[in-house]
């Protein structure tokens, strides 16, 4: 029944079971358009702190640049494991689309593996680099250098932590609307993150090496 | 154990600001036992403090707002009051005070009073306007609203435990670097930024979302009222723009607390850089201000016109368009510092030119009162005052636009005039409107009519003869935020925009009383029909105030100014369509999350203003268990029955229809 | 939660952004999808870094075609991970996307012109301003 009454008062629908399904799927839409805007935000914020960067990218205060410290085999390994990550993170959301606790459950768990592999690889990289004295107070180049990277490997660690917590919520819950539309969150939020990480190893990794 | 905090930081010997907070603390104190005394807790908390209703939150926004506006307006009267008597004298403010008095001021009427105060008003009226029930999430709209509650309580604890920042409104380096404010001040002025900020980005997400994705049954986008244009445009703005603050304060702090390198004059620092970014944000944010406040006019001028707003294409054209340029005009405020003609001239014509869409929007409301019958209630008054007020604002804005003018008078009390002429004329006039014609909406009672007037004369007077002669200062070559001078020329100009603070402070205290007579009342100025103006659009058809499912069901909307044209049908059939078919309405359940996420971080920002690095990390933890507890809950609705909605639909027909049978539309 | 889900509503035969299988597309339509993704984009990074690397690209156009990769990259990501497409059902998400991108030129742009001209004219103010003396010790 349509709802729309001769009289012309038309008021809509009434709340049969298409319309709760149509009322699911439009909260889905509404949730995904929602953190799209967000992400999107969450990008223009990156681009300040790529903005810095290459504005400081040559105020090296005589300490090393990024041709002296950036191990590019290094960059390319990262790079690997957090495409693979987002990859595997495409195979969760099939998985929960499926139902599919094995399917779901082991695709988050590489996910997991991949970033957190991505995360210690990024974490060495810093460690050495403050080892050898070129830390984020040594110049304004390493300022910038280490708050763009820093800053997207915050965002992976955050990442992490909602995995773990979304590996829970289905695990308790299982695959309702509201996780459903969690899950959808997560995996933008995740595909954005590599993203990012394309900008990030092209403009300060192979461009910082090349200068 | 407790960082960087002694008992040094309460200023035991600074009677002013010892003063002050000590009243403030007397009055908090004051007004929570007499809530818990009379038993109001129970209701604040389940009513106000956990909702989720945009309505409620709209109120507590414009509330904070209110409030915040005292504060900043004291801090306003004191900058008058030590510059009238400043000549050949150092006044009664020591330089340091003085210098934060300046600073909070700024800070409190841009973040804690302008943008509460129109994101109040959108919070109430978008979705009523819209035909919806509610935003597109509810609960991130509480926790926006008690995010920026946080910041602004930050702001204010400054006030009695250490120091605010001294480096005016926006944080300049190298003097907001650690070498040079060593204090705790700029870090409380960041912390309380970057908190509410946060929920600032989130209420953007909210409306642009709301805006685009959730419309009653018809309603497509060029049916909607032009408030909801401008509040798409001012959200999309917040999206884009409050990141970019977000990212600039953050170096600041990783200067501050980790020694990096951004903007110090060592190692290879770049003050400019915090210019360009930190501006790449502020004038964005001005147009956040303000085009709300153009929205309020476009509702607020028809009605009181009694014609639909002219030109409602080229007034949606001109939104967008100034939602785009307002990113391509900011080096505007910074000509003077080291750039060459050839991008002073870009960013200078680029400014001009957003100059015409807003002249666009001025001609459309001109053309919308040619014509009509001008109604002059008071938010009318404040409608007519902006367009005069803000024009001339305005010219002084493309006077400044341009390079060489600006060379002579950038940061002198011309700008200071200029951007005070259109903040207050454009955002606070607008708010006033706004706050004046939807406040039966919201209670259920008028607001006293008379005294609304007599506050709104003492505005506009004291406003120009506040802020009129800083204009002539400025062009006599006084500089902003002296503490001191020597110029007998400018002695008797400052002592008149003191007399100006003096009647605009006059117009607050009749915007008390004000409201203090019309809550005292209510019962003569009762809003029965829920469309005390005459309305146009949606808002109007709700009873006032709503209730919490805003429509009994909801409203299929044909065209344009859908309520006015079922209106004119109702009057002309003399009766009121039939009774609709009413259903259960499930409604989300309110939750303390917002309010317990702004606790924690209220601690977390205290104890990094403090250095105290275990409270930093057990709010952290406390922050995100919340969400986490939060996001296990399984009942996240609850459901209204048909019958209620039915007794109350009921009640508003019965008023209307006794309306109508009166056969007079305006009252 | 007051989305209508009529026909008529401005957003109703929206898709949101990422994988939405919902909507009914078969598993077997976004695995491939997924693979290919990865593929192009295992292409484009070693591309780049072969670009960086090697003397493949004429030196000076080394970072334009940095530039022209990292955004095509960026593109398969988008169409292969997040199904962004340009249907109608995605023109809000693309509308989003482009003021975003808008937004984040300007101020990268913006930034470096404004920054490169700052600094440019800094270190011309010895040449003309000749009042400056040297310090002297």
């Amino acid at each position: 029944m349509s709802g729309a009454q001769a009289t012309g008062n038309d008021y809509p629908l009434a709340h049969t079971a298409d319309h709760a399904a149509a009322e699911l799927l439009t909260k889905r839409i509404i949730v995904g358009f929602g953190f799209w805007i967000f992400l999107l935000s969450d990008i223009i914020m990156f681009s300040a702190f790529f903005a810095a960067y290459a504005v400081l990218v040559n105020q090296t205060a005589g300490g090393p640049s990024g041709r002296d410290l950036f191990h590019l085999p290094y960059v390319a390994l990262e790079t690997a494991f957090l495409l693979l990550s987002s990859f595997t993170c495409g195979f969760a959301s099939i998985g929960a689309w499926k139902r599919s606790d094995l399917w779901f459950h082991t695709a988050m768990a590489a996910t997991f593996v991949l970033g957190a592999a991505f995360l210690a690889l990024e974490v060495h990289e810093f460690a050495d680099m403050i080892a050898q004295g070129a830390g984020p107070t040594r110049s304004a180049f390493l300022s910038g250098f280490f708050s763009l990277v820093g800053c997207h490997g915050l965002h992976v660690t955050l990442g992490l932590l909602w995995l773990l917590t979304m590996m829970a919520q289905v695990y308790a819950k299982g695959y309702r609307p509201d996780i459903m539309r969690r899950l959808l969150c997560f995996n933008l939020f995740w595909h954005a993150l590599d993203i990012i990480w394309v900008g990030v190893f092209t403009v300060v990794y192979l461009m910082g090496d090349w200068q | 154990m407790l960082g960087k905090l002694t008992w040094d930081a309460v200023p035991f010997d600074q009677p002013i600001p010892l003063a002050a907070g000590a009243l403030v603390v007397v009055v908090i104190i004051g007004v929570l036992l007499w809530i818990a005394l009379k038993g109001w807790l129970p209701y604040l908390w389940s009513e106000w403090i956990t909702s989720v209703d945009h309505k409620h939150i709209g109120i507590m926004y414009t509330l904070l707002a209110m409030v915040m506006l005292l504060r900043g307006f004291t801090d306003a009267i004191m900058m008058r009051s030590q510059q009238a008597i400043a000549f050949h004298s150092n006044g009664y403010l020591p330089p340091e005070h003085y210098n934060q008095i300046f600073s909070a001021h700024g800070t409190l009427m841009i973040f804690f009073v302008a943008m509460p105060f129109v994101i109040g008003l959108m919070n109430f009226v978008v979705p009523l306007q819209l035909g919806i029930r509610d935003v597109a999430f509810p609960t991130l709209n509480s926790v926006s609203f008690w995010l920026t509650a946080t910041g602004a309580l930050l702001v204010n604890i400054s006030l009695v435990v250490g120091e605010f920042a001294r480096t005016g409104w926006l944080p300049f380096p190298p003097l907001s670097e650690i070498t040079y404010s060593p204090g705790v001040g700029v870090d409380y002025y960041l912390w309380a930024l970057q908190i509410s900020g946060v929920g600032t980005l989130l209420t953007g997400v909210n409306f642009v979302t709301t805006v685009l994705k959730l419309h009653a049954p018809g309603m497509t986008y060029l049916r909607m009222p032009m408030f909801c244009w401008t509040t798409l445009a001012a959200n999309l703005i917040i999206v884009a723009a409050f990141p970019i603050l977000t990212a600039t304060l953050a170096m600041l702090l990783l200067d501050r607390y980790l020694g990096f390198h951004f903007f110090t004059n060592e190692a290879g620092g770049n003050q400019m850089m915090f210019m360009n970014l930190i501006w790449a944000w502020g004038h964005p944010e001005v147009y956040i201000l303000v085009l709300p406040a153009f929205g309020i006019f476009s509702e607020v001028v028809p009605t009181f016109s009694r014609k639909p707003l002219f030109g409602y294409r080229s007034m949606v054209i001109a939104t967008m368009v100034i939602c785009v340029l307002s990113f391509t005009v900011w080096l505007h405020h910074f000509f003077t510092m080291g750039t060459g003609p050839e991008v002073n001239a870009i960013f200078g014509i680029a400014s001009s030119i957003i100059a015409v869409p807003t002249g666009v929007k001025i001609f459309n409301w001109l053309f919308t009162m040619f014509g009509g019958r001008i109604v002059y209630a008071t938010p009318m008054m404040w409608s007519i005052a902006f367009m005069f007020t803000f024009v001339i604002g305005g010219v002084t804005g493309v006077l400044l636009a341009v390079p060489p003018a600006d060379f002579v008078l950038h940061e002198s009390l011309f700008q200071v005039a200029h951007f005070h002429n259109v903040i207050i004329g454009g955002v606070l006039f607008g708010a006033f409107a706004g706050y004046t014609y939807w406040f039966p909406k919201a209670f259920g009672f008028r607001l006293h009519e008379g005294l609304g007037k007599a506050a709104f004369w003492c505005w506009v007077v004291g406003f120009y003869l506040a802020f009129m002669p800083l204009y002539v200062l400025g062009l006599m070559g006084m500089t902003r935020r002296m503490q001191h001078y020597d110029v007998p020329a400018w002695h008797p100009w400052l002592l008149l925009a003191a007399l100006g603070a003096a009647v605009i402070l006059t117009g607050i205290i009749l915007q008390i009383a004000q409201l203090a007579v019309s809550i005292r009342r209510r019962q003569e100025l009762r809003d029965v029909t829920g469309d005390p103006w005459n309305g146009r659009s949606m808002e109007w058809w709700t009873p006032s105030p709503p209730p919490a499912f805003n429509f009994p069901v909801l409203p299929q909307v044909e065209g344009e100014e859908t309520y006015w044209g079922i209106k004119q049908r109702a009057f002309q059939r003399a009766r009121i369509r039939d009774e609709p078919i009413y259903g259960d309405i499930e409604m989300p359940r309110n939750s303390p999350v917002g309010f317990i996420c702004a606790f924690f971080a209220t601690f977390m920002g205290f104890a990094l203003i403090w250095h105290i690095w275990w409270m930093v990390a057990v709010a952290a933890v406390g922050a995100y268990i919340t969400f986490v507890v939060f996001a296990w809950r399984d009942r996240v609705e609850y459901v209204i029955p048909a019958e209620t909605v039915a007794r109350i639909d009921r009640e508003n027909r019965a008023a209307r229809s006794a309306w109508i049978a009166t056969g007079q539309m305006t009252s | 939660m007051s989305g209508s889900g009529h026909p008529t509503d401005p957003g109703y035969h929206d898709r949101p952004p990422g994988a939405d299988e919902l909507v009914g597309h078969e598993t077997s339509a976004t695995i491939p999808a997924y693979l290919v993704g990865l593929g192009l984009a295992t292409l484009l990074t070693i591309a780049s870094f072969v670009v960086a690397r090697t003397t493949l690209v004429w030196q000076p156009s080394i970072p334009v075609a940095l530039v022209v990769l990292a955004i095509a990259q960026m593109g398969v990501h988008l169409v292969f991970f997040i199904h962004i497409t340009t249907g109608p059902d995605n023109t809000n998400n693309v509308m989003a996307l482009a003021f975003g991108v808008l937004i984040v030129l300007l101020i990268l742009a913006g930034s470096l012109w404004i920054m490169t001209n700052m600094n440019r004219n800094m270190a011309n103010m010895h040449q003309s301003m000749p009042m400056e003396m040297p310090i002297r010790q």
